[in-house]
């Protein structure tokens, strides 16, 4: 019947194609023209990329407030982190629009700096920080992760510096005054008699976490800093292979295995490694500002038993805290409005509301260093045993080491967590735990991973054809 | 002769293949073998640097290392296995076993599943504190209750986890072909005498030869494919100290995190050849076995 119908009405294409397949080609054509035709909703405002739901919340106040004020309208969209940096860097490699102001985290933004310097799909801030006096007003360092080539491409949001976090309860009990401890070398003495089967479940339990794990990374980027080591210096030359860098990872090595091991494997953001810190099997660990508001979120059964101390130094003397982590707001070059994204970029990270929300919730210190005598950073917290953390980390943050934003930094961090890898399984074939005595082995990783570092870095045309 | 259709009629015909095979392969293929003599930043910056990526390949110890971890994949998903798959295909060729359409079910089932799925499942059973050490504690106690497996055996447990998902699946190839074994052939080896191992040797394998070259061809391809399980049990990384790093791995790695389009299409080509010298060397030694 429907051969019958199109054979009258169409009577040569029938003997091309079959009814069916006439139905699927006009469906196709259908289709297609619909697909077109169908407008794209525009929207009038400006976009804000964002990866944390929890600064989501946060910011929904600024936002309402600004859209209420200025009559125009900023729209959040939250991604993961992952997908954030997709979405950002396909547009920037592509020239086509990304949004207007995007919230990114340090791990994710190297990319962004991989090619020529004015290719990087960021509005170079530099000039305009420094004359609207924003720059002084700024924790110097905080900037450091978001300039390249001596640019600065973004809006710091943090300074996160480290502490030191502990059970308070587990060493009260065992009678061990942590907040005597200066160095690291110390610390690991005292913790010593608190490695062993602590609840009785066959299972050897250690103190700190600190392992050789893609997490580990950020972390030993962080004891390098302190140190006074770091993959690149303030120009981004690489400086893998240094005495510094050698001593730090030859000390974590001997953490890890052998006679005096203290260290245990319990990442971050990992329910296991929450399970065993509420069992009380890892016992101690690096706390940045923002650590603090993930574990009251995540171990609401810790509270009043963890306290925090300044970290302890490499040397005496030393520096007592590092740093881990950081956001920036910046803006693509391809913003619809730059002067309103601007705007709304200082109207929402130069706000001591959000200073204030951001402690508050999460204890991240603001950057602005002018809001950093207000009284709410006095305040005792309860989940932290009545201390009043935001003013101890106040009182470390003028300390927080330079970083670098070198592109290959990422690169280097995992090389290097390769290297700490090779030197414990080193350390446990040979039997050699003693840090002095790993310490020509801790060269040698070194070197390997700076000559990788080095092919990657002399490999890239477009930084090597830079000034 | 006059068939009745007009001259044009083949080509137009013939153009929607033509068109799709065009823009889809023939043009990517062609596009990405200039980008892998090129230094790219994505798409938009690139430099013309001729065969430095593939001079730079062969001096790359992290190249060499992917592929020496694909090899190990690639060993242990055809020794282990295909000798397995094929055991049980054995197993469940057998008319006296009884529930055999329950258990090819439940054998077959792993490949149904999704390989994201598989590999957080099996990313969470080999942690320290996961059932593959609770279980193997229970069992023996001296067994380290906290065996760093994705640490420093991370290969066998990409292997574990492959074997887990696709033994069922190759089964399937192997129970197929050797429903088609010729029944009295075999009853004629067996009245001459031949044992069972006589039987499988002479009847057996020749019948299965041309399933068996094929599912062989197969797993090596997938085996040097081998992305999204490693990818996902090793938390998005290559695993401590890349030993889990494989060729596609390192391919994406360099493409879509360092965005060096060139170098991944440099890689995806030496891959390419790789499979090819497999496939033909495999292809010798099946029609040699033939004749």
């Amino acid at each position: 019947m429907l051969r019958r119908l199109i054979k009258h009405v169409l009577p040569d294409f029938t003997d091309y194609l079959s009814p069916g397949g006439w139905i699927i080609c006009s469906l196709a054509v259908a289709s297609s023209i619909a697909v077109l035709a169908w407008p794209i909703p525009q929207r009038d405002g400006l976009e804000f990329w964002l990866f944390s739901k929890q600064l989501a919340v946060l910011y929904e106040v600024k936002v309402d407030q600004w859209n209420q004020d200025k009559g125009s309208d900023i729209y959040m969209s939250l991604f993961s982190n992952e997908s954030l940096q997709q979405r950002m860097l396909a547009a920037f490699l592509s020239d086509t629009p990304a949004a207007d102001v995007i919230e990114i985290e340090r791990n994710f933004v190297p990319q962004a700096f991989t090619g020529p310097i004015e290719d990087v799909g960021f509005v170079d801030l530099t000039d305009r920080l420094k004359e609207e006096g924003i720059y002084d007003q700024l924790n110097t360092p905080s900037f450091a992760p978001w300039t390249s080539r001596g640019r600065i491409f973004g809006l710091p949001h943090d300074v996160h510096p480290v502490m030191l976090a502990y059970r308070a309860d587990i060493f009260e009990e065992a009678g061990i005054d942590l907040t005597q401890v200066e160095t690291w070398d110390e610390f690991a003495k005292a913790v010593r008699p608190l490695v062993g089967d602590r609840n009785g479940d066959g299972i050897e339990d250690y103190v700190i976490s600190m392992w050789t794990g893609g997490g580990f990374r950020d972390q030993l980027e962080a004891l390098l800093l302190q140190a006074g080591g770091a993959l690149f210096d303030e120009q981004d030359r690489m400086q893998i292979n240094t005495e510094v860098n050698a001593r730090v990872l030859a000390t974590l090595a001997s953490w890890m295995v052998g006679p005096n091991r203290i260290a245990v494997d319990a990442p971050e953001f990992d329910p296991q490694a929450n399970q065993m810190r509420l069992d009380g099997r890892v016992i101690a660990a690096l706390m940045p500002d923002w650590l603090g508001g993930v574990w009251e979120k995540d171990l609401p059964a810790l509270s009043g038993k963890i306290k925090v101390m300044p970290l302890p130094a490499w040397e005496p003397g030393g520096r007592r805290t590092t740093v881990w982590g950081g956001s920036m707001l910046g803006i693509p070059k391809t913003t619809k409005d730059f002067d309103a994204a601007w705007s709304f970029a200082t109207h929402l990270y130069l706000s001591e509301e959000l200073a204030e929300g951001l402690y508050r919730e999460n204890y991240i210190i603001s950057p602005v260093k002018a809001f950093w005598d207000s009284p709410f950073y006095d305040e005792p917290v309860e989940f932290f045993g009545g201390q009043p953390v935001g003013r101890l980390y106040i009182e470390v943050a003028p300390d927080v080491p330079l970083r670098t934003s070198s592109p290959f930094n990422t690169y280097a961090k995992d090389r290097v967590v390769n290297a700490l890898y090779r030197l414990k399984e080193y350390a446990v074939d040979n039997k050699i735990y003693d840090p002095d005595e790993l310490m020509d082995q801790a060269r040698i990783e070194l070197q390997a991973e700076e000559d990788r570092v080095t092919r990657q870095v002399e490999r890239n045309v477009f930084l090597r054809s830079e000034p | 002769m006059n068939s009745g259709y007009p001259r044009w009629a083949p080509y137009v015909l013939v153009a929607p293949f033509v068109l799709v095979f065009g823009v889809f392969m023939a043009y990517p293929m062609l596009y990405s073998a200039v980008m892998a003599m090129q230094q790219t930043y994505g798409p938009k910056a690139s430099q013309f640097i001729f065969l430095d990526n593939f001079k730079n390949l062969a001096s790359d110890p992290s190249f060499w290392t992917a592929v020496r971890n694909t090899f190990v994949f690639a060993a242990g998903s055809v020794l282990i296995q295909l000798p397995l798959s094929l055991g049980l295909a054995m197993l469940l060729n057998q008319p006296q076993v009884r529930g055999r359409m329950f258990f090819r079910l439940v054998f077959f089932s792993p490949a149904l599943v999704g390989t994201v799925f598989i590999a957080m499942m099996f990313g969470l059973m080999f942690n320290k504190q996961g059932l593959v050490n609770f279980t193997l504690h229970g069992l023996f106690s001296s067994f380290d209750p906290e065996f760093p497996w994705l640490d420093q055996f991370v290969m066998g447990s990409l292997i574990i986890a492959a074997l887990w998902q696709y033994i069922g699946f190759n089964m399937i190839y192997f129970l197929a072909a050797l429903q088609n074994v010729s029944r009295d052939l075999s009853e004629a080896a067996m009245v001459d005498g031949a044992g069972p191992i006589a039987r499988f040797r002479n009847v057996t394998i020749p019948a299965i030869r041309p399933v068996a070259s094929f599912v062989v061809l197969l797993s090596l391809i997938g085996s040097f494919q081998l992305f999204e399980l490693a990818w996902v049990l090793l938390n998005n990384s290559s695993g401590p100290n890349e030993q889990g790093l494989t060729v596609v791995m390192y391919l994406y790695q360099n493409g879509f995190i360092s965005f060096d389009l060139g170098y991944a299409s440099a890689i995806g080509w030496v891959l390419a050849l790789m499979l090819m010298v497999f496939a033909i060397i495999q292809h010798k030694i099946s029609t040699a076995g033939e004749n």
